[in-house]
């Protein structure tokens, strides 16, 4: 009896965890804000929306929203001290569940995004003998995934996947049960690291005929795009989707952070080293683009140019066809998509890890534990011949709606149902430079208009052209149903009496 | 085929704001702690 008491109190005790250092928070959380959304997603955004002149909006966003709501969760984090769920506990017991859906929310993301990775850690093996051969789409649709026909034709669990799925929630579960020390020591590699394998493909990128070209078509400015209203609504949604906001996960980094921590600026920090990668990333993309439009004698424009497409069958192609060290380039690339998301990929599980150690106390690897199985077991539909069909739904809608929808609770829950001069204070109080008023109406009237007008775009477009041909009930199942079983266990684990502090 | 200016022009205003940036807020960090 004793000794499980002392087990469970030490499990209590550990819930007083901190970063060692400052730099440990900022790599973190640039870790989970830098992942594979900023090599297969920015360049791409950034090509279709007016090339260069995407800068200008986008960095009007990051100022005006991208920064602002990482020193709003960051303070929020920081000031309550808690997990998300306890955080908004705080500010009233009945908003509890908003804690709970931002933590279970990314979770479901962490599920299909360590798949996506799965497919990385595969592919980081097959690049030795570059296994696709000439025809990458064939052999990733077919020979790797053995896509099925509908997502309803599950089919048999892929075994490359499925061994890739272990490894990587082995990995999250090995960094994620001792803490956020460990977290401060992994990310001293998997931030760091991705970052230099990018700058070599990114030079030996430009070093390739038809490299330039590629460039050109990422960087050309077409200032008409500013007055396109889709332009601005693409860039808010890059930023809110890249800085990893509204889930959970700054609350929860913050919330590590010592009582004398700086705010707002780690808040600048984080923000412009992201972008930073992500405007980098695109000349490693678009040089190998540019030299496979070459090689093949077709236009930039007829290739796959983002998400899953770029990376298992356009980038592939390409490194085939490098003049000397392909395989080599072909494992640098899979290693540095790899360390690029498993940050993100463990900060995801991060929040529920947390919420579930602070809610019935346990150890935090009991709670790891529970949380990395239950992963595992969510994920597995995705290794399936009906994975990619599963992926692609559940990523459309969780992204798009789920993440827009939380956000905007959040903004609204603590700018008008919570004194948001608080927070800017609390901020204040130990940042190196201080935020004035102008923060306090970006977070209240800003942010929320245009989370608005991101969603209500979003559904008009997807009621106007519904973006798969699938029938109804798979996209009330796969896109649908996450986000409204979520918000159901959201209340459930509210309800549930919090087990007492052992004293 | 070269960059062509405009994209160049676009590369060093990307460049030095987003790199200039991170750049600046590193050196209020570093300095803060050296106090």
């Amino acid at each position: 009896m004793l000794i499980q008491l002392l087990k469970e109190t030490k499990g209590v005790n550990s819930l007083v965890d901190h970063w060692r250092t400052r730099f440990a928070f900022v790599m973190a959380a640039i870790g989970s804000a830098v992942g594979l959304g900023n090599v297969w997603r920015f360049p791409y955004i950034c090509y279709a929306n007016g090339g260069g002149a995407f800068l200008i909006p986008y960095l009007i966003a990051i100022f005006t929203a991208g920064i602002p709501l990482l020193i709003l969760e960051f303070s929020f984090g920081h000031w309550t001290g808690d997990s998300p769920p306890k955080a908004f506990a705080k500010i009233n017991k009945k908003l509890e569940w908003v804690g709970w859906w931002t933590t279970l929310i990314p979770f479901i993301v962490a599920a299909y995004y360590i798949v996506v990775l799965a497919w990385c850690f595969s592919y980081m093996i097959y690049a030795i003998d570059l296994r696709w051969g000439a025809n990458a789409q064939s052999f990733f649709l077919n020979n790797f995934l053995g896509l099925s026909n509908s997502p309803d034709i599950i089919g048999g669990i892929r075994l490359p996947v499925l061994l890739g799925l272990i490894a990587i929630w082995l990995i999250s579960f090995l960094v994620l049960y001792k803490g956020v020390g460990r977290i401060g020591k992994v990310v001293l590699v998997t931030v760091p690291l991705p970052w230099i394998l990018l700058v070599i493909l990114a030079i030996r990128g430009l070093t390739l005929p038809g490299a330039v070209e590629g460039i050109n078509y990422y960087l050309t400015p077409d200032f008409s795009k500013l007055t396109d209203i889709n332009v601005w609504l693409a860039a808010y949604a890059q930023v809110f989707f890249s800085l990893s906001l509204a889930q959970g996960i700054m609350i929860t980094y913050a919330s590590y952070l010592k009582k004398k921590s700086d705010i707002s600026n780690n808040a600048f920090i984080i923000a412009f080293a992201d972008t930073g990668t992500s405007f980098l990333a695109g000349f490693a993309v678009f040089s190998v683009v540019g030299y496979l439009a070459f090689q093949q004698g077709v236009g930039i424009d007829s290739l796959s140019l983002s998400g899953p497409p770029l990376t298992f069958v356009t980038y592939p192609t390409a490194i085939s066809l490098f003049p000397v060290a392909a395989v080599a380039f072909g494992i640098l690339f899979y290693i540095a998509l790899l360390t690029f998301g498993i940050d993100s990929a463990f900060s995801m599980s991060e929040p529920m890890v947390e919420s579930v150690q602070s809610k019935w106390r346990i150890t935090k690897a009991k709670a790891t534990g529970i949380i990395c199985i239950i992963g595992f077991f969510t994920s597995l539909i995705f290794t399936t011949n009906s994975g990619l069909h599963w992926l692609t739904i559940v990523d459309h809608f969780v992204a798009n709606f789920g993440l827009v929808i939380i956000g905007l609770a959040e903004c609204l829950i603590l700018a008008w149902g919570f004194k948001i001069s608080k927070l800017r204070e609390h901020a204040n109080e130990s940042s190196d430079f201080l935020i004035g008023k102008w923060w306090d109406m970006l977070i209240k009237y800003v942010v929320p208009t245009i989370l608005i007008f991101i969603l209500a775009v979003a559904i008009v477009q997807n009621i106007q052209n519904p973006p798969f041909e699938y029938p109804v009930w798979i996209i009330l199942v796969g896109g649908v149903a996450p986000i409204i079983v979520t918000f159901l266990f959201s209340f459930v684990f509210a309800k549930i009496k919090k087990r007492p502090e052992v004293k | 085929m070269g960059l062509s200016p405009s994209a160049l022009l676009m590369l060093i205003i990307g460049a030095t704001i987003i790199y200039g940036g991170l750049a600046y807020f590193l050196y209020r960090a570093l300095k803060s702690m050296k106090k």
